[in-house]
């Protein structure tokens, strides 16, 4: 599947991925190609150890491959410095995490602005946008509390509401409902799809989660770390 | 967010770590700015008794310069009321006092015991030197001296002598000759030099003069400076105003008479130095396992922080503001440590013994010295910033994904 209008915003091509263990090397992502289109809502699904993860750090450029490329919006993503790949990342793309991952000793608000205080953004406008975006997930009552004394769904709100901070592209979300209860799992794949309807944003699910499966617009199944079967839902 | 605001968040985060890393800041910066204030108290000391004795500027014979007389005053300043007159015209002068070096045998009849003596003015060598405050028993030399004479109290022991009592000083004139005098015991002075007390003699120029049959010659002019004045200025007009009066001589600064305050000044910094290299060393020691422990912990941190775009640059920035934030932290307590040892220091009294060869010890006094709190902050940051640098690098080169793993 490609982009709806224009070009694909992240495409992978011929990607592979190996990690040593101990004396033997295992492959985690074999010759995957891969294309995500603006504004697509997508699951990237498969048992423990079929490669979900490793695919959506590479797509991410949070690691690189051993082979294949990935590029971001027609930039070869393998040509980029540490630093360019940084400035990528801040700006183009959003992070959610299975453990939420928020700095212990920020508050939400300023959980939410720290993407946007890298990007240089000015204080009144940080404040701004993190108060519009803990409103839009619902934590407008929350801006200074620290995640500490967040429950889990609050927790993966202000991830959700960082990532969204510099306005990306798209959002990658490594089993994003994995740590949370159903009826909060949810709520937050109702919040991850009206945020996708509203501002347009792409979302890279990796997941086991039957219930963000069915929620995904379209479903990547992994198996053995390449791609075994790519629909619409 | 400032580097510099996250860091002191995470300070503040870790309190025991962080508390306990400040508090070996704040002991290296205290020991530091005491031990500062301590050497640069005693160099002022140092520097003053030795002004006080040598004067600022010796005006002496250019032959006199690393050269031993072979004869009494053989290098000597002739007519030295008109080399004084024209050295004390000086607008920067403020005394000139004559000296007249010389060694002979005083007797009391009973024995007789070598001593070193100089011949000086009695009142103006009163008014600008210490030499009046180290009379223990009798008084010092007054008017022109007369035939009085003052003894150390190690000379005044071994001759069983006391103030009142007279003795005969024999010593070489300038032809060669041997002449006697007899001088009467003024006072008793203790110069703080177990050596130096054995062989102690002061007394008037005139009577000096008499016994060595010297005339107007003396050793050599001590020039003392008005407060302010530049050392090195004065002692330009001075040579040059004595050459014009017709003296073949050299004008001496008070440094390069006195080899004791710079070979004990060596010995100060080196010490100095040394324990500062210690402090140092535990200081970046200990900061290291600290800001590495950090890393650990917080590695998956760093990797969601690099994951949402903070530069590799970013990364050791943060943990390099930690070190500095810790260093100042530990320099402002450091300080307030500083200024209460001080005074405790300054008001309990300790006396400290006598340096070697000295018969008195001294009372412990830390100056309160700015460049020693100046240059300890400068250190702390210095060090802290290097110690952190490693554990700063070691954390932006962590691969995001190994990072975000890390349990």
């Amino acid at each position: 599947m490609t982009a709806a209008t224009g070009g694909p915003l992240v495409e992978a091509r011929g990607l592979s991925r190996s990690y040593r263990l101990g004396e033997s090397v295992v492959p985690a992502v074999r010759d995957v190609s891969l294309s995500i289109a603006p504004g697509e809502f997508v699951a990237l699904r498969g048992p423990s150890g079929s490669g979900k993860t490793t695919l959506l750090n590479l797509l991410g450029l949070l690691d690189r491959p051993d082979e294949g490329t990935v590029r971001v919006e027609g930039r070869d993503g393998e040509a980029l410095t540490e630093e360019e790949r940084s400035d990528l990342r801040r700006d183009r793309f959003g992070f959610v995490f299975q453990t939420f991952n928020l700095i212990p000793v920020l508050s939400a608000e300023e959980n939410v602005a720290y993407p946007m205080a890298l990007a240089g953004a000015s204080a009144a406008r940080r404040q701004e946008r993190a108060r519009e975006l803990l409103a839009a997930v619902g934590l407008s009552v929350k801006l200074a509390v620290r995640p500490d004394l967040l429950s889990g769904g609050q927790r993966q709100r202000v991830a959700i509401a960082r990532a969204l901070a510099n306005a990306p592209s798209i959002v990658f979300a490594d089993e994003p409902t994995a740590n949370l209860d159903s009826h909060t799992a949810e709520e937050i794949l109702d919040l991850m799809r009206r945020l996708n309807a509203e501002r347009g944003v792409a979302f890279l699910f990796a997941t086991h989660d039957a219930l963000v499966v069915s929620r995904a617009r379209r479903v990547v199944t992994l198996h053995d770390g390449a791609i075994a079967s790519d629909a619409a839902s | 967010m400032s580097s510099f605001a996250l860091a002191w968040r995470n300070l503040v985060r870790q309190k025991r770590r962080s508390f306990l890393m400040i508090a070996v800041v704040t002991f290296g910066f205290a020991a530091f700015a005491l031990a500062g204030g301590f050497i640069a108290q005693s160099f002022e000391g140092l520097r003053e008794g030795t002004i006080k004795s040598v004067g600022d500027l010796q005006i002496v014979d250019r032959r006199a310069v690393g050269k031993a007389e072979e004869a009494t005053l053989e290098y000597g300043l002739p007519d030295a009321r008109r080399a004084r007159a024209l050295a004390g015209a000086d607008p920067d002068v403020a005394a000139v006092l004559p000296r007249i070096d010389f060694v002979g045998l005083m007797t009391t009849g009973a024995k007789s015991v070598p001593f070193l003596g100089v011949g000086v003015d009695p009142g103006p060598e009163a008014a600008a030197t210490l030499v009046p405050e180290l009379i223990v028993s009798g008084k010092y030399l007054s008017g022109d001296g007369g035939d009085g004479v003052v003894l150390g109290t190690g000379l005044a022991a071994a001759l069983n002598v006391k103030p009142g009592d007279r003795v005969t000083m024999m010593a070489t004139t300038p032809d060669g000759s041997l002449n006697a005098l007899d001088g009467i015991v003024t006072g008793l002075a203790d110069v703080r030099i177990k050596e130096l007390n054995d062989r102690y003699v002061a007394a008037g120029v005139g009577l000096v003069s008499r016994l060595l049959q010297s005339g107007d010659t003396v050793s050599k002019l001590v020039v003392f400076l008005k407060p302010g004045a530049n050392e090195d200025r004065a002692a330009e007009r001075l040579a040059k105003a004595m050459a014009a009066g017709g003296y073949p001589i050299v004008v001496r600064h008070w440094r390069e008479l006195a080899t004791f305050y710079e070979q004990v000044k060596l010995l100060y910094i080196g010490i100095f130095g040394f324990v500062g290299a210690v402090l140092v060393v535990i200081v970046i020691l200990s900061a290291a396992i600290v800001m590495t422990m950090a890393v650990t912990e917080r590695t998956r941190e760093i990797g969601t922080l690099r994951a949402i775009g903070t530069r590799p640059s970013g990364i050791r920035t943060m943990f390099l503001a930690e070190g500095v934030v810790i260093a100042l932290a530990g320099c402002v307590a450091g300080t307030v440590l500083a200024l209460v040892v001080r005074a405790a220091l300054n008001a309990s009294g300790i006396m400290l013994p006598p340096p070697p060869g000295a018969t008195h010890g001294m009372p412990i006094n830390v100056k309160l010295y700015p460049l020693a709190y100046g240059a300890g902050i400068l250190a702390m940051v210095l060090t802290m910033a290097i110690a952190s640098y490693f554990p700063a690098r070691r954390a932006a080169r962590l691969p995001i994904v190994e990072a975000l793993a890390h349990v």
